[in-house]
């Protein structure tokens, strides 16, 4: 059986993936049957195990992509679209919030600036 | 015309007084029940998951292999069923369903055990008009 490559799994849609999907699957079965009646076509079975992973991880990569797009100009995403980080992260104050001074600030610091001097030699 | 209108609130304050009258509710049992409200069903601004999984349970991962052991021959001549190691988290529904979808066959009764070794066996008594000898050749394991 020719090597399932994943370069050529993004190709195909989605119809077609979920159909190779089956397939591998039903093979992963009958070969499981093969090994108790003494077949013995052990690293087929390793191989086709691991063709099924690459299945799976090519239509939910393709899928959570899409979303992302579809996501991108909506102001609500999924939790699992969202940056996962840490807990505290995420509840941090944004950049823009944190750097936000109140007017009386702002004046403060045009009118008084940290000022440098220098001792002349 | 104001006049009169001026006049007639003035003899209804007089004898009503000026605020409202609301009236008490009568309540004929000494026992307060919660009173029924509106109940909105929800409207998720967002769907939490971004894509509902693939069953996880689908029939490849309930049947795992049939046993060809001698006990398990003489079940499948003479009691027509056919004996499967099973997923250990599936229950008989989900091994019947699983029956009829791999093989197509319909399944009369199923009982399960935990082997001492931690695998589930099912033995699988099919319908009166299947053969389990001639499943047993389809799938291959005779």
């Amino acid at each position: 059986m020719v090597a399932v490559k994943a370069h050529e799994l993004r190709n195909k849609n989605k119809a077609e993936l979920t159909k190779q999907l089956d397939d591998l699957k039903q093979e992963l079965a009958s070969l499981r049957v093969q090994k108790i009646t003494g077949g013995a076509r052990l690293q087929k079975i390793g191989a086709t195990r691991k063709a099924v992973a690459r299945v799976l991880t090519v239509i939910n990569q393709t899928q959570r992509e899409q979303l992302r797009l579809f996501y991108k100009s909506k102001k609500y995403t999924p939790l699992d679209l969202r940056t996962k980080k840490t807990r505290a992260i995420r509840r941090r104050l944004t950049k823009v919030e944190a750097s936000k001074k109140t007017v009386k600030e702002q004046k403060k610091l045009a009118h008084f600036p940290q000022r440098k001097f220098a001792v002349k030699a | 015309m104001a006049a009169n209108n001026k006049a007639l609130t003035a003899k209804k304050a007089a004898l009503k007084g000026t605020q409202g009258k609301a009236q008490r509710k009568v309540r004929t049992t000494t026992t307060f029940h919660l009173p029924k409200t509106l109940r909105l069903a929800r409207v998720p601004k967002y769907s939490r998951k971004s894509i509902p999984h693939a069953p996880r349970m689908d029939q490849y991962r309930v049947i795992r292999q049939p046993l060809n052991t001698e006990t398990a021959m003489k079940k499948l001549e003479d009691d027509n069923t056919l004996v499967f190691l099973v997923d250990v988290k599936a229950n008989k529904r989900q091994i019947k369903d699983a029956v009829k979808k791999l093989y197509d066959v319909e399944a009369a009764k199923i009982n399960t055990l935990i082997r001492p070794d931690g695998q589930k066996k099912a033995y699988v008594r099919l319908t009166a008009d299947a053969d389990a000898l001639d499943v047993a050749n389809k799938i291959g394991f005779i």
